[in-house]
């Protein structure tokens, strides 16, 4: 009973497991990029992240200024004209300052946030997944019992704990984020590891002597990170969510802070008057989690050999492979 | 079975004390809730006497001695904030909490099965793209604005529906609809990854070989192999709603526990709280047995083991 | 827990679906009541409880204060007179003691008498310390009342110490029947006033009925309807599309109906109080820096309703003690920044570090005023952060005792004075007792503790006194406006909403198209 996998892609996995190490190496045909150009989808999503990853470096290197200056004539001004400058395009917000600079400058409060607080939750809950599934079975339920715990634990009652005991601040907001999303890579990983653990190359390495550390980083990381990387572009996009609902709820990031979840938890106080305060925002998020999803399905499709061939030639061989 | 059932039930009662102490000492960190109780001009002098009637200027550890007492009573504490037992408000909520998130995740499981399923036949096709980014459009969107924008919508300029309430079937379509958008964003990524997974299977391959026809080769034989990792995500899912749906309770004045439990802690009403936390956790650790019962049932190897 | 044990895996969806029933059942008959002259108000949260000696707590109150439970007195919110309400008349019988004729021929809701004895009742439990009675501990502090029937409607209220306006303090008593249990706060309040308590669904709904024996005259409502959302744009939407027939309390941007929406002055004055303890803010010029780098015309109109009013003081002008002569500070940064440069060339390190300390929620578009004042604040040279943060936590820098490590502070506040006399606000912000005071200065606290045993025009005079060495000698503040609130009311109804609709809901009021 304890083997059971507790996450989003197990029987999936098992395509991948049987792959193994090698799974994401790509054996043959095409480059990388000559099939990101055959994925319209793909190419999309790719280009978007890398103008995201722009505005994270640069932006608000660029328009902090702009993007804080109080303009109360442009308030809640109309998205569409390029009247105050271009920076203006997308409109104003409830302050006249411009919703672009705006947008551009939270990307990299937003993006921090959710990097930071899914990679935490990943490599803690990924490790101490692997000292539950490897090192034994007291200290295993120890674990197990204490991501019962973390998982019943409502997350709004933690993030006013620690927001009330520490500052209201970015790398706080990221403990919480993070704590609440560690049950599900501890869980995960655990399970991985208890089946991994019997396969015949783990035992070889262990009858080859490796020792514990060994083992769990070279044999079985590798074929439980895919795993957790999948997870971890779905949570992305709770991590974002959630920062959001937190600002909605008044604890969380505030002001003169700015994260697109503020700005959507601040603007749907003029849904009715001025839609595009909370919309826009609303859309990077989406935009932003889709790319990411799109772009690690179609990592996953390179990667599988089973599947590699849909985008290494369109023609002919579809029918003959759709069965195989 | 028996010894497991009594061993899980040992391992989630242990886990559940463990939380309740936890909630216990870490509420009491937000500090002390006098000033929250009293109005905003009470004098000092109200104040300390506020706070020494009611035991808030005695350390934690004492105020747990009397929480232990009274709870050996079977009293879980009196909320000052409402004037009412915890308890009796925590199950008057959770009826609302648990209606809500039952019917959002059965229509969600439902439907994902049936979408994910049909996309995940043909992968890469109209209908597979379409979907997949549907639902995780609707996944990735802030669900109070979805909420709100719903209300403008459906409410207010075209008045199809009730803006906000609890009521018959029209009142229920909104906030469904609303809370449904994860889940079923979720389970159709699931679902079909699962499913492609299944669809490749041998076990699939010599049913289409013996001429079984293709919907139940998709709904039967697939859905079947694809079912671990479905109960999988719905059970995390569910676990989530459990906790309650504070945003759709929230903005649709819908009166559930996850409403009950945001208010709490913002006014630092620590039996509510605790009282919350007590049937939240108990529900979630039911919900986990439930979920492995379900795996047994549904991967006879399992039983084996 | 008797539900909990029931509840066993597979069978959840059992109770749930069990559970749907259950709350469709309840609220079956929601749209009957529009055909009755039923008024249902929305208000934005659901009140904590109902009982009578809660009802000057705003939340309570717009349910329950004169729609249930009455007053002696009641203040007129125009200008702050007293009228009679459940008294008659009343005299000073000496410093201590004043006496009430009470109106005959009342009944309470389960029958009682309302008579001297009755209301003796009344006005011990609401000051008995065993139960937290907001009126107590809200209006009263350390001021004990004690009463004596001496007729049948002739009542004697006696303070502890000289209380000059007595009976505008008993404005804010609402008494409850004698039968009311003493021991804890009721949720089914019994009053005199024109409605009953009728039923409470948690969460959901409060509805009251009119009172066939009220004393007064018969109200047009027939009974009303409480229920409650806390998105300001959801009450609006409410009222629009006829689920409501009032919203007593909308953000300015959801007050886009000329027809339905009506601004009213709340009694709310909202300000930045300046932490004078601390450097750089112990200096005046600091101070008065802040107060003229505050563009205070550009919030009027914008973030914040155009109907708002410049404040110079706690109180509103219908206030006694209002002090009508203080002038609005200009907005002048160039004044702003000759200040702090003559403050830096004295040694004071302006350069220090200013934190405005905001509560979210505090006032519709509260945030974004503090972002804006931050913005005009760093405009002239100053080094002002802003921190918003939730209740529980900016209280902790309202109240004393005040955290050392503090540091230089301005702090968003609001205060709601709609009783009639400053004495309500100024102890507590000002002197050097006050639970949320800052400054502490010896010759106006003294000037403050003998306006409270004072009468009449020297009462007004003094206490007029006292807000201007605030606002003039002191500047412990950046004073911002008198608020108004926005009510939306619907087609259906005759209603215009007034200063206390803030924390008054008159139903008798009210009538239909």
């Amino acid at each position: 009973m304890s083997r059971l996998t507790r996450g989003y892609v197990t029987n999936e996995l098992n395509i991948m497991t049987t792959a193994e190490q090698e799974s994401l190496i790509i054996r043959r045909g095409s480059p990388w990029w000559r099939m990101l150009l055959r994925d319209r989808f793909a190419l999309v999503a790719a280009l978007w992240l890398f103008v995201l990853t722009l505005c994270f470096l640069f932006g608000p290197l660029l328009f902090e200024d702009a993007a804080t200056k109080l303009n109360l004539r442009a308030r809640n001004l109309p998205p569409g004209s390029l009247e105050h400058g271009w920076l203006m395009y997308l409109g104003g917000d409830a302050l006249g300052r411009p919703m672009l600079a705006r947008l551009i400058v939270a990307s990299r409060n937003t993006l921090a946030i959710a990097l930071s607080a899914v990679f935490v939750a990943m490599i803690v809950g990924g490790i101490l997944g692997m000292i539950a599934g490897y090192v034994g079975r007291s200290v295993g339920h120890v674990i197990m019992r204490f991501a019962d715990i973390l998982q019943s634990f409502p997350s709004l009652l933690l993030a006013v704990v620690v927001l009330y005991i520490l500052e209201p601040n970015v790398t706080n907001l990221v403990i919480v984020l993070a704590i609440t999303r560690l049950p599900i890579y501890l869980r995960v990983t655990r399970a991985e590891v208890l089946e991994i653990r019997e396969r015949v190359f783990v035992d070889a390495a262990r009858a080859l002597g490796g020792s514990r550390y060994h083992i769990l980083r070279r044999h079985i990381t590798p074929v439980v990170a895919p795993t957790l990387l999948t997870i971890l572009t779905v949570d992305f996009s709770i991590v974002m969510l959630a920062e959001s609902s937190l600002s909605f709820l008044g604890i969380g990031i505030q002001p003169p802070e700015i994260t697109w979840g503020l700005m959507v938890a601040a603007g749907r106080n003029y849904l009715s008057q001025a839609w595009w305060l909370a919309f826009l925002p609303g859309l990077a998020i989406m935009m932003a989690t889709l790319s990411g999803n799109i772009l690690s399905n179609w990592l996953r499709v390179v990667s599988d050999p089973e599947q590699r061939w849909r985008l290494e030639d369109s023609s002919g061989k579809k029918s003959g492979q759709t069965d195989a | 079975m028996a010894s497991f059932l009594g061993r899980r039930a040992l391992h989630s009662a242990i886990a559940l004390i463990g939380l309740i102490l936890a909630v216990f000492f870490l509420v009491r960190l937000t500090g002390d809730p006098t000033d929250l109780y009293l109005p905003i001009d009470a004098s000092l002098e109200t104040r300390k006497e506020f706070a020494h009637k009611h035991g808030f200027d005695r350390p934690s550890a004492e105020q747990f001695l009397v929480f232990l007492k009274d709870v050996s009573n079977g009293d879980l504490g009196y909320s000052l904030r409402k004037q009412r037992p915890a308890m009796e408000l925590v199950l008057e909520a959770y009826p609302t909490t648990l209606a809500l998130a039952g019917v959002a995740m059965v229509l969600s499981i439902t439907l994902a099965i049936i979408v994910g399923a049909i996309a995940a036949y043909k992968p890469g096709g109209v209908f597979d793209r379409i979907s997949s980014m549907a639902s995780l459009a609707g996944a990735s969107a802030p669900d109070f604005w979805i909420a709100i924008t719903g209300i403008l919508i459906f409410a207010v300029t075209l008045r199809w529906l009730p803006t906000s309430g609890v009521g018959d079937l029209p009142y229920w379509i909104l906030p469904i609809g609303v809370l449904m958008l994860r889940p079923f964003g979720l389970m159709v990524q699931v679902v079909r990854a699962a499913m492609l997974g299944a669809l490749s299977s041998a076990y699939v391959k010599t049913a289409r070989a013996k001429g079984v026809g293709e919907t139940a080769v998709i709904f039967v034989h697939a859905l079947r192999n694809a079912c671990l990792s479905i109960v999988t995500v719905a059970g995390d899912l569910t676990v989530g709603m459990i906790n309650g749906a504070v945003i759709v309770e929230t903005v649709f004045g819908w009166p559930g526990v996850g409403k009950l439990m945001i208010d709490s802690v913002m006014q630092r009403d620590f039996p509510t709280v605790q009282a919350t936390i007590m049937v939240t956790a108990t529900a979630i650790f039911l919900l986990n047995i439930a979920i492995d019962f379900l795996y047994v049932a549904l991967d006879p190897r399992i039983r084996h083991q | 827990m008797k539900q909990m044990t029931s509840r066993h895996g597979a069978g959840r969806w059992l109770t749930a679906a069990a559970a749907v029933t259950a709350v469709l059942g309840v609220t079956g008959a929601l749209h009957s009541a529009q055909a009755q002259k039923i008024v249902t108000v929305v208000l934005s949260e659901e009140p904590e409880g109902l009982d009578g000696c809660n009802a000057n707590r705003s939340t309570v109150g717009r349910v329950a204060k004169q729609n249930i439970v009455e007053t002696l007195t009641e203040i007129d919110p125009k200008d702050g007179t007293i009228r009679p309400r459940l008294a008659t008349s009343w005299t000073k019988v000496n410093a201590t003691t004043w006496r009430f004729e009470l109106r005959k021929g009342v009944k309470f809701h389960d029958g009682a008498d309302f008579n001297a004895t009755n209301a003796s009742k009344a006005i011990s439990r609401t000051m008995d310390s065993k139960l937290d009675c907001e009126t107590r501990t809200k209006s009263f502090g350390d001021l004990k009342l004690s009463t004596k029937a001496v007729g049948s409607h002739t009542l004697d209220i006696s303070a502890n110490k000289p209380v000059p306006i007595l009976p505008t303090r008993m404005g804010v008593v609402s008494l409850s029947s004698p039968n009311t249990r003493t021991d804890k706060l009721v949720l089914n309040p019994i009053g005199t006033g024109p409605y009953v308590f009728d039923k409470w669904t948690p969460g959901q709904e409060i509805t009251l009925k009119r009172f066939n024996g009220y004393w007064g005259k018969k109200p047009v409502v027939e009974g009303a309807r409480y229920i409650w959302r806390s998105e300001s744009t959801v009450r609006a939407a409410m009222v629009e599309v006829g689920e409501a027939d009032i919203a007593p309390n909308i953000a300015v941007q959801d007050a886009t109906n000329p027809k339905m929406d009506f601004s009213y002055p709340n009694s709310e004055t909202t300000r930045l109080r300046i932490d004078i303890t601390q450097a750089p803010l112990n200096d005046k010029r600091v101070r008065l820096a802040l107060n003229y780098a505050f563009d205070r015309d550009a919030l009027i109109g914008s973030i914040l309703s155009k109907d708002i009013e410049h404040a110079t003081q706690i109180i509103v002008p219908s206030i006694n003690g209002h002090n009508p002569a203080l002038k609005v500070r200009k907005y002048d940064p160039a004044m702003a920044k000759k200040l702090i440069a003559e403050a830096k060339a004295a040694g004071v390190p302006v350069g220090k570090e200013i934190v405005i300390i905001g509560r979210t929620n505090i006032y519709p578009n509260g945030t974004e005023a503090m972002e804006a004042m931050m913005s005009m604040f760093q405009d002239v040279g100053l080094n002002v952060k802003l921190r918003m943060m939730e209740v529980g936590s900016w209280l902790k820098y309202l109240t004393k005792p005040y955290d050392k490590n503090r540091g230089a502070i301005l702090l968003q506040a609001q205060h709601d004075n709609n009783n009639g006399d400053a004495v309500f606000s100024v102890f507590n912000k000002f002197a050097c007792g006050g639970a949320q005071s800052s400054i502490c200065n010896k010759p106006m606290d003294e000037l403050i503790s003998k306006a409270s045993t004072m009468s009449g025009d020297e009462r007004r005079k003094t206490w007029q006194e006292v807000n201007r060495i605030i606002y003039e000698d002191i500047t412990s503040d950046v004073w911002m406006y008198h608020m108004v609130g926005y009510s939306r009311v619907g087609g259906r109804i005759n209603f215009t909403p007034s200063i206390s609709t803030n924390s008054e809901l008159h139903l008798e009021e009210m009538s239909f198209k």
